[in-house]
């Protein structure tokens, strides 16, 4: 209260006390009868105004708002220093905040229940097979009962589901199994209704589901009278019993949950096995309860060998199956690249802050000689670099706002989870501020510090030249210039490597045409598709509905898409002697009939169609398993559970597809088989149309719910936006890493111009010199060039091997070229020096073309 | 400064002001005046001393100011004790006998 009334009175001060003062005065002049006596006593007013004024006054407030307008003066004055490096900084500054707000939200895991790092879950490895522990429920209750060092087991599993309901077209969502104890360990109520009790995990409890917030706002428009609603959960009709806050999506996605039924949703049906989590008991560390698992597992093996022989159990946090978590080394990575670019762009401008110094010292020098101490002037000089800085800031945020829009709106189609908010919030904006305050702070501390340790004498005598030109100072200007070029000689090397990488993906032929195929994926229920005739019906029913619409040349359908994935299979070669227990492993894929007539892709020999008892193959592989032979009309066979199944024939050899996208420029052997109606995880339906292909998308969403109310269409996409999406992973990388060290190109190239500048300014005198005495231009500029180089030279030398070792970290996501590739350090050096030699070209040639007459005068 | 003997210490000073502006509010020539006056004399006020104390004053709170009009209608700033001021005063008036009754006491001793 009293700050603000001072505020007020402040601005109203000298007016105040000068009526103060002249009604004392008038008043004694009336008392005493004599005026002029009055004045003479009241003794210097303008030193009792100062007084006053003194006690009124926020001095530290008042200096600093007056250093601010003299800094705003002199900056003024040099509009082109300005701009270099408010432009510099604003790249800086814009690209790191840029960077920390898609960091902050992608690395936030943010589940929405209470203390989600204390959550864990079991790591359980059967050798006898996979998910056959977990599948029993019996082993579920075993373990809740013994384990002391969780407050209890749960358990959930995914199971993608249609949700089909009146008047709108079904949709796929993320649906999740899980037991009921699971929600009371969130610590969250539910917004609306209630969530799952033990009796909703009974086998013939009414089913029920719980919706997330997400789904209810998206699907429903917030309806409010939603919970008591029946939904068709992949054709089961459900009772929804409560809506989750807003946030809250455990595990990540989810989107709705059903209760995994005691018993009877155990068994996995080709869903694969439930996953068992907990919550950390208070006071249990990790380490303690992997111990106890540990024990139990053991347990288990002995009592029931002939099952659970060699039995592990493990405790991981459940961020481990979150989506970034291991993209973390890689958000590092960008996150020190863009973290030197803002040291680059601070090293600049430090540098230019040098530079300018230098004419400055006789100002400075005179300040000091009049009373100014020495703190005063480094403060000075520091607003001066915070207003800089803030200047960067503010347009380093309007670049990281556009920048933000852009890669928003670029990733927008990419798979991303739910939560993904690339808004820049109160978060954001302190780390900016931080960082300009920072940023000014640091360059320009040294600057500043140098100035004010001026030897005040000798800096007014000599006009100047000594400041921040002695060799002090200039070893300090190159070792900074040194710094940025390893810090741009690292960065140069990650996007050489990654443009590389880019280049490499994009330039792999898929082996199919992509343009103009249609796809779309469906998942028809287990519960209403038993048998594999009806899935087959089905099929073949969508198949002669999608010719039929005009537009559409052929449709058909395969279990994966290329630059996908596809399913390992084992199997044995006829004529081979197998290898009893270790049969051979190849990729396979399901298809349809047109499978290879939609992706225009012509037989090598053979035929293009697989019939019951065939089978395709490509290329890779009949050159691997019969090299040099005509592989058609051979016979190889499946084993599935150690079981041959029977013989197939080749019936076609054809040319390689790039199926795998972990093996981007990879051609790996396949072989295709006809799809005969087991599909527990949906298949895609392909298309291939006359007409742009992205036109007839929602003629194609509904054909499916057409044949089938509970069935939903869902991922409709062309093939050629699918691969590009594949693809955009390391093209976005590549973007990134590149503009990054274009940027920071730019930046060293301007320092070691600015640093050139600088000394050629200084040595004016020096090169008339040279120059009187017979040099030749060639000689100053071998002179000049050899100085500016050395600190090139250091810098490559030191960032090469740096480079070298930091890129390391990129292999992960490197396609086709090696994290030391040759080829690309050696273009590294070559762009390097060219920008050296850029940045010097202009100061070098400005020296030689001095009239030794003029730098022999000059000052 | 003033005279020798009428020389006040800062603190003093301030007690004075209070004590003044006890009685009623008035304005920094009216105080001055008024100390005059009560002391025979002994004690005067320089403005030097007056308007800075007076504004020190109401910087921490022991005074507040307003403008008003004067006894003959002209525009003057008058003070008067706020609450603060009140116990501020109590306690100045408390150390200052308890400080004259020990003088006393020693130059009784003789």
């Amino acid at each position: 209260m009293r700050f603000f009334k001072k505020l007020r009175r402040r601005w109203q001060l000298d007016r105040d006390l000068e009526d103060e003062l002249r009604f004392h005065l008038e008043s004694k002049a009336a008392d005493t009868g004599d005026a002029s006596t009055a004045r003479r006593l009241v003794g210097n007013p303008t030193a009792l105004a100062e007084t006053c004024r003194d006690m009124w006054t926020f001095a530290f407030l008042e200096s600093a708002w007056q250093d601010l307008r003299y800094a705003l003066r002199t900056l003024g004055k040099s509009p082109g220093f300005v701009f270099v490096a408010v432009a510099a900084l604003a790249f800086g500054i814009g690209a790191d905040t840029a960077v920390f707000t898609i960091g902050s939200a992608a690395f936030s895991w943010d589940l929405g229940i209470d203390h989600p790092e204390r959550v864990v879950f079991l790591e359980i490895d059967d050798p006898s097979q996979a998910g056959g522990f977990e599948s029993s429920f019996l082993n579920y209750a075993a373990l809740k009962s013994e384990i002391h060092s969780l407050s209890s087991l749960m358990a959930y599993r995914w199971m993608p589901a249609n949700v089909s309901g009146k008047g709108v077209l079904p949709e796929r969502y993320h649906c999740v199994q899980m037991t009921a104890n699971a929600f009371s360990m969130f610590g969250r109520n539910p917004l609306m209704g209630r969530y799952f009790t033990m009796e909703d995990q009974h086998p013939g409890a009414a089913p029920v589901v719980v919706l997330s917030y997400h789904l209810w706002q998206e699907r429903f428009g917030k309806d409010p009278s939603i919970v008591g609603r029946t939904l068709r959960v992949d054709a089961e009709p459900r009772v929804v019993i409560g809506v989750m806050p807003a946030g809250m999506q455990f595990p990540e996605n989810a989107e709705l949950w059903t209760p995994l039924v005691s018993e009877r949703d155990w068994l996995s049906g080709g869903r694969g096995a439930p996953l068992f989590f907990g919550r950390l008991a208070d006071g249990v560390k990790l380490a303690a309860a992997r111990s106890e698992l540990s024990t139990i597992a053991r347990r288990f093996a002995r009592q029931r060998p002939e099952s659970y022989r060699g039995l592990l159990i493990d405790v991981q946090p459940i961020f481990e199956l979150m989506g970034f978590y291991h993209a973390r080394a890689l958000g590092a990575a960008v996150f020190c690249a863009v973290g030197f670019v803002l040291l680059i762009a601070c090293a600049d401008v430090a540098n230019l802050l040098l530079a300018r110094a230098a004419s400055r010292s006789r100002e400075i020098s005179i300040r000091m000689a009049i009373g100014a101490g020495r703190w005063r002037i480094v403060r000075q000089l520091l607003i001066e670099s915070l207003v800089l800085a803030a200047g960067g800031g503010f347009f380093g945020w309007l670049i990281a706002f556009t920048g933000l829009r852009w890669f928003d709106s670029s990733t927008s189609q990419a798979p991303r989870p739910l939560w993904l908010d690339f808004s820049m919030n109160t978060r954001v904006f302190l780390y900016l501020a931080a960082i300009s305050i920072g940023t000014g702070i640091l360059f320009g501390l040294a600057p500043a510090l140098r100035l004010a340790r001026l030897d005040v004498h000798n800096a007014i005598k000599d006009g100047g030249h000594a400041a921040a030109g002695g060799t002090r100072g200039r070893s300090l200007a190159n070792l900074l210039v040194i710094a940025e070029i390893v810090l741009c000689v690292i960065l140069l090397a990650g996007a050489g490597l990654t443009i590389r990488s880019a280049m490499n993906l994009y330039g792999a032929p898929v082996g199919v045409n992509t343009a103009g195929v249609l796809t779309m994926r469906i998942n028809l229920p287990q519960a209403k598709y038993a048998r594999p005739e009806d899935e087959l019906a089905f099929h073949a029913r969508l198949k002669t509905r999608l010719e039929s619409l005009p537009g559409v040349e052929v449709a058909s359908m395969a279990s994966d898409l290329p630059m996908r994935s596809s399913r390992l299979v084992s199997y044995d070669v006829e004529g081979s002697a197998p290898d009893a227990g270790h049969s051979p492993r190849v990729g396979s894929l399901l298809i349809g009939t047109d499978y290879f007539r939609v992706m225009q892709v012509k037989p090598l020999s053979g035929r293009a169609s697989v019939n019951a008892g065939e089978v395709i193959v490509n290329q890779s592989f009949a050159q691997k398993v019969w090299p040099g032979e005509n592989a058609l009309g051979k016979r190889l066979r499946l084993v599935k559970n150690k079981t041959p199944q029977p013989w197939l024939t080749i019936a076609g050899v054809a040319p390689d597809i790039l199926q795998n996208f972990r093996h981007p420029v990879q051609r790996d052997p396949m072989i295709y088989l006809p799809y005969a109606g087991e599909s527990p995880g949906g298949v895609f339906v392909i298309a291939r149309t006359r007409v742009p292909a992205a036109t007839l998308a929602e003629a194609f969403r509904q054909e499916p719910p057409a044949l089938d109310p509970d069935v939903a269409a869902f991922e409709i996409q062309t093939l050629e936006s699918r691969i590009a999406q594949q693809r955009l992973n390391v093209g976005a990388f590549s973007a990134v890493f590149t503009t990054f060290a274009m940027v920071a190109l730019l930046l060293a190239a301007v320092g070691l111009y600015a640093v050139m500048a600088h000394s050629v300014s200084r040595r004016t005198q020096e090169i008339g010199i040279r120059m009187a005495i017979g040099g030749a231009r060639h000689d100053i500029l071998a002179l000049l060039f050899g100085e500016a180089m050395r600190p090139l030279a250091i810098g490559l030398t030191v960032g090469l091997p740096l480079a070298f070792g930091v890129t390391r970290v990129l292999q992960a996501s490197l396609v086709g070229v090696a994290p030391g590739d040759p080829i690309t350090f050696a273009g590294v050096v070559v762009v390097m020096v060219l920008a050296g030699v850029l940045g010097c070209a202009i100061p070098a040639r400005r020296a030689t073309r001095v009239d030794p007459l003029v730098a022999l005068r000059c000052e | 400064m003033g005279k020798a003997k009428g020389e006040l210490v800062q603190g003093t000073l301030d007690m004075l002001i209070l004590k003044t502006l006890a009685r009623a509010p008035m304005h920094g020539y009216g105080i001055a005046q008024s100390i005059q006056q009560i002391s025979d004399e002994v004690l005067r006020v320089e403005e030097g001393s007056l308007y800075p104390a007076l504004h020190r004053l109401e910087l921490d709170g022991f005074i507040d100011s307003d403008w008003g009009q004067s006894a003959n209608h002209r525009r003057a700033k008058y003070y008067k004790l706020t609450a603060l001021g009140h116990r501020r005063l109590s306690r100045e008036a408390n150390n200052w006998s308890r400080l004259a009754q020990a003088i006393a006491r020693v130059m009784e001793m003789a």
